[in-house]
């Protein structure tokens, strides 16, 4: 299984200013402002579940631009109902990536509960109709270019490996200045 | 005009774009009132904390959201509130079916009733009960406007008697 950065890396360099990107809390929000990132960037460093509500916000508000949703297999076990939520809404400018580990990794590498939960099966019958399983950078790069062609919100499910030694920069942002700098 | 096309006007005054909702009775009546709109943007969700979501992310697009949802609802979006309305001092216009005080006849919605403005006065959320007698339209301009200046949340509590 791949680690986190590479993928984090891949998908940052195929982003476009004409991109958005929201970030759920934890080590993606941790590593993007030590990133060249060439589009605005909301990161979280709470609030587990609302990246993808708030690009769904930013998705419909601006149809001009595509919006990538980061969020953690942790943060969407608490509120599955929101890839129904997009289903309906139907955005065809939105692309959310689940990062999963099985670990709720901002807290300190717990578990989640011992189930293996199937997020592709999952999104589809919720009624997400473009969902993709990738587990390393070339299905990363491939799983992503086509979500820009998708004409629906696409979701890509990135299956990465939990490493509790991984030297995960801390929060170097606050919320007042991540805030000030996004500008679409 | 009824309270309904009252409060849809206001929110169209107040260059509301997108508005996310949860219905109840009451909610949903409103809703049906925001659909008929040609300036508004209604967005079903399913859980209240997505609602206060997608309105802050309109807000960061440019645009203003605002959250219709019952106090039931309301009740349950203490973390996201905190977490990202406050936290990162984001706009977050509510109106809220206030259900369970003298005015509503369902006994079920009594617990709810109880503790929506304590709640709301322990979380320090500004609020106001909407003022039937008075220019609703207003009322729920001001509301946004207050978010927008204040970069914070703004709840509007209604009754049932209110959207007639």
């Amino acid at each position: 299984m791949t680690a986190r950065k590479p993928l984090l890396d891949a998908l940052v360099a195929m982003l476009t200013p004409r991109d958005v990107l929201v970030s759920c809390l934890g080590a993606n929000a941790r590593y993007l402002p030590h990133m060249a990132v060439p589009c605005p960037v909301f990161a979280l460093c709470d609030s587990m579940g609302a990246a993808i509500p708030l690009g769904l916000g930013m998705a419909l508000q601006r149809p001009d631009r595509h919006v990538v949703a980061l969020e953690g297999d942790g943060s969407l076990l608490m509120s599955p109902n929101v890839l129904a939520t997009v289903a309906a809404a139907a955005p065809p400018n939105l692309t959310m990536l689940l990062w999963v580990n099985g670990r709720y990794e901002s807290s300190g590498g717990q578990a989640l509960p011992a189930v293996t939960v199937d997020w592709a099966a999952l999104a589809r019958a919720a009624g997400l109709r473009h969902v993709a399983r990738v587990g390393d950078v070339a299905g990363l790069r491939e799983a992503f270019a086509a979500t820009r062609m998708a004409g629906s919100p696409a979701v890509i499910v990135v299956d990465i490996a939990f490493d509790p030694a991984e030297a995960i920069p801390p929060y170097s942002e606050r919320p007042d200045e991540i805030r000030a700098r996004f500008r679409l | 005009m009824t309270g309904t096309e009252q409060i849809v006007a206001g929110l169209e005054a107040a260059q509301v774009s997108i508005v996310a909702s949860v219905p109840d009775t009451w909610i949903g009546r409103l809703m049906e009132g925001v659909r008929r709109s040609l300036r508004l943007r209604a967005v079903d969700v399913a859980r209240e904390e997505e609602a206060v979501a997608v309105a802050c992310g309109a807000n960061l697009a440019g645009g203003r959201g605002a959250v219709l949802i019952q106090n039931a609802g309301l009740l349950n979006c203490g973390g996201v509130l905190a977490g990202l309305v406050e936290l990162y001092h984001l706009p977050c216009f509510f109106i809220v079916s206030l259900r369970g005080d003298h005015r509503d006849p369902v006994y079920y919605h009594a617990p709810k009733g109880r503790v929506t403005e304590e709640t709301l006065r322990a979380w320090r959320l500004p609020y106001a009960r909407a003022d039937r007698r008075g220019d609703l339209a207003a009322q729920v301009k001001q509301g946004v406007e207050f978010c927008v200046e204040a970069r914070g949340p703004f709840v509007l509590l209604i009754s049932g008697e209110d959207l007639a």
